[in-house]
């Protein structure tokens, strides 16, 4: 009896432990934050390669408030592999031990962060700033919630193309494909000049999910699955039909390497930048890749296309993916007239900065430095930057429930590889989705 | 009979273990426990679901059945060369008379080797799209047809990325094997062999039974070791692909640090906690029946 009586004080304490935690928001007004300055040292955590231009130039401009602000330091905790990121940002979350800065795509995870009161109010900061309008707009629509809400700050603007061999492409005889049907004609006139015709990152497992997304986007809009998130639309319905049988003939069509769903980023990557592969498809932060130093089969041979339009498409050739980074939230519990100081010191002083390293920044009040030799292809996606649609292909990593979400790239691979048929892809990605959407984002 | 002093001296010795244990330990399984009653996203105040998270394992998650029967492959792999390899391993070593150390450390190598290493080594092995060490071997004596891609093919991942876990330690329980082996007293074999007794009679007969203590407890560390598993799949797979390589542990975590279910994921960890303790139990069962028997 005693024993039980223990046990039962154990799991108790243990439960209320769990319950615990600190409690009460933080302020997620910005424009309420004002008083005197008191210099701390303060942390980001991070999901970004830890060399990558986007750090150093946080490093540059933290090491010159510093010297303006003794006592001051910023932390950068970066994790850039994903999964390993999000497991320690949820698990801070759930602590609410969280830094003054964190990583986070516009996520439901996130969305649940913001409700909670845990992130500052970017739009209202931007706005106090008079920054809004630098900003393009797709950059800032990509970190928004579904409500439009904006809590996350773009630190990058990149626009996704298929980046393609010419070389290559004039041994097969072929020419840029027009509509999604023709890249997968591509693909056999490719295998039969003796090279892989797609590089294909399937191990991270969102690079195929893009795949997913593009059909969709171009017969049924961007809202299409914005509908499919939260149950309101079906997988099932002609838009994610078409979808699943255009990746399924890809698959069949031998557009993948063998064996993908093992290839890493830099395999994916290698395969292409090495002359073995005739496609990948990439965001522009591998620009700089394609514009060093390269291998002669490649060297000099890379120009890109954007996404492939449909018959009867209703989003334009100039719409596609184009995204501005993983954002970075301000956590409010910590939101103090220091941080305000130093983020209106780095949004003022990270455009032209990062700008200058070669790289796009998310405003347009700073013109990217190009490479010193001059390069076409440099100048042809500038251009591209210029000349960009509306509307973006959202990721659907970023949109569907976490649950739904890794469903759906575990079967993806194997509708790809052709062991399941489209028709089965649907029906458990449809079972999953009408399951858990309805409680994710009741 | 231990004086009171003595007793004393023992309960101050063992108690900073017991209590580490019950923090590092006991705690986390018993925050499992509970948690497993409940629904929580991590940000969400839970939700006491009963044994809802029982019922859905149990009953209506096709995921969780396919990964219990893949750690069954994965147990039986690992211990396939944990435990019949290094036993072979450490039963010819004691044949070898020069460079046994040599062997010995090669054999332990891969024990000290990082898992991220160890997991990025086998992605090249087994790679087909650039050709793989496996792939290139089966080339190089003709047999082209057999050639795969090791990890994405359904039929094989699961004994390709339970191998390398067998692989890492079966050097480590073959030397803890050899060591029983050589304190066998020589004069057993001796006689044996003087009466005509063959190698493999002496350690069927002799060798075997006499390490048999020592087997059983290898026994013991492989399976539990094996039956947590979870690095070398995990960065080989990710579970993949589809599910065909998810193990539960895998599963538990994609559960807890992806899906953010954490209640769920505490109900899985509980039955691999009990899944342990059941492999423990029954090995102990061997055990004591061999007590009796011998």
């Amino acid at each position: 009896m005693k024993y039980t009586r223990w046990g039962l004080a154990l799991l108790l304490a243990l439960a209320l432990t769990a319950c615990g935690g600190a409690s009460g928001t933080g302020n997620t007004d910005p424009t309420k934050v004002s008083g005197d300055i008191e210099p701390r040292a303060i942390s980001w955590l991070l999901s970004r390669p830890a060399d990558g231009a986007v750090i150093t130039t946080v490093q540059d401009i933290a090491a010159d408030y510093g010297k303006e602000h003794p006592g001051f330091s910023l932390e950068l905790i970066t994790t850039p592999d994903r999964p390993s990121y999000l497991q320690k940002l949820e698990t801070l979350a759930t602590a609410k031990k969280l830094p003054e800065f964190f990583d986070t795509d516009a996520t439901p995870f996130a969305d649940k962060l913001r409700a909670r009161g845990d992130m500052v109010d970017v739009e209202k900061l931007l706005d106090e700033l008079g920054m809004l309008d630098d900003y393009r707009p797709l950059a800032l629509d990509y970190q928004r919630f579904d409500d439009g809400g904006l809590f996350l700050m773009p630190f990058e603007f990149e626009l996704e193309a298929f980046w393609f061999n010419t070389k290559l492409f004039d041994k097969a005889g072929i020419d840029v494909p027009e509509t999604l049907d023709d890249l997968v004609d591509t693909c056999g006139p490719l295998r039969d000049a003796g090279v892989v015709p797609i590089a294909l990152d399937g191990q991270d497992q969102w690079p195929l999910e893009r795949y997913m997304s593009y059909y969709p986007f171009r017969t049924a809009g961007p809202d299409y699955v914005k509908e499919l998130k939260k149950g309101e639309a079906s997988i099932t319905d002609e838009p994610g039909r078409q979808a699943a049988g255009w990746i399924h003939d890809l698959g069949q069509a031998g557009c993948f390497p063998d064996g993908f769903s093992s290839t890493g980023y830099t395999d994916a990557r290698d395969l292409f930048t090495t002359g073995k592969a005739a496609i990948y498809q990439i965001g522009t932060w591998e620009l700089p890749t394609f514009l060093g130093d390269l291998p002669p089969a490649t060297a000099g041979a890379i120009d890109y296309f954007t996404l492939p339009t449909t018959d009867g498409a209703v989003t334009d050739p100039n719409e596609f993916t184009v995204v501005s980074g993983i954002g970075t939230a301000i956590n409010s519990r910590t939101f103090d007239p220091l941080v305000k100081d130093f983020v209106t010191y780095l949004l003022e002083e990270y455009p032209k900065r990062y700008a200058a390293q070669g790289r796009f920044s998310s405003t347009t009040n700073v013109e990217t430095a190009a490479p010193e030799s001059g390069s076409e292809l440099f100048d042809k996606v500038v251009a591209q930057m210029d000349d960009l649609g509306d509307q973006t292909a959202m990721p659907w990593d970023t949109q569907l429930d976490p649950t739904s979400n890794s469903r759906l790239q575990q079967e993806l691979t194997l509708l790809a590889q052709g062991e399941t048929t489209p028709d089965e892809f649907l029906a458990t990605v449809d079972e999953t989705i009408s399951e858990n959407a309805p409680k994710y984002f009741e | 009979m231990l004086t009171n002093r003595s007793r004393t001296a023992v309960l101050v010795f063992l108690l900073p273990p017991l209590g580490l244990y019950l923090v590092a330990v006991v705690g986390p399984i018993l925050h499992s426990l509970v948690l497993s009653f409940f629904e929580w996203d991590g940000l969400s105040a839970m939700t006491f679901v009963g044994l809802d998270n029982y019922r859905q394992m149990l009953f209506d998650d096709d995921i969780f059945w396919k990964a219990t029967g893949h750690g069954l492959v994965y147990l039986a792999v690992s211990l396939f060369f944990q435990l019949v390899v290094a036993l072979l391993l450490a039963n010819l070593l004691t044949y070898v008379r020069r460079g046994r150390e040599l062997v010995k450390t090669a054999y332990l190598l891969p024990a000290i080797v990082s898992t991220v290493a160890i997991a990025l080594m086998f992605r090249r092995i087994y790679s087909l799209e650039p050709l793989g060490l496996v792939n290139a071997a089966l080339g190089a004596v003709g047999l082209d047809g057999l050639q795969r891609p090791w990890l994405s093919d359904l039929d094989t991942v699961l004994v390709a990325v339970s191998a390398p876990e067998g692989w890492r330690f079966a050097g480590l329980y073959m030397l803890i094997l050899y060591a029983a082996l050589i304190a066998v007293p020589k004069e057993l074999e001796e006689a044996a062999r003087l009466d005509g007794a063959s190698e493999w009679r002496i350690f069927t007969q002799i060798r075997f039974p006499y390490i048999r203590p020592v087997f059983l407890t290898t026994a013991i560390m492989a399976a539990t070791y094996s039956l947590r598993g979870f690095d070398i799949p995990y960065l080989l797979t990710n579970g993949g692909p589809g599910h065909a390589s998810e193990l539960l542990t895998t599963y538990m975590y994609k559960t807890a640090f992806t899906s953010t279910n954490f209640g769920y994921a505490s109900t899985l960890s509980v039955f691999i906690v009990l899944q342990c303790v059941v492999a423990v139990l029954l090995i102990g069962l061997v055990r004591r029946s061999g007590r009796y028997a011998s």
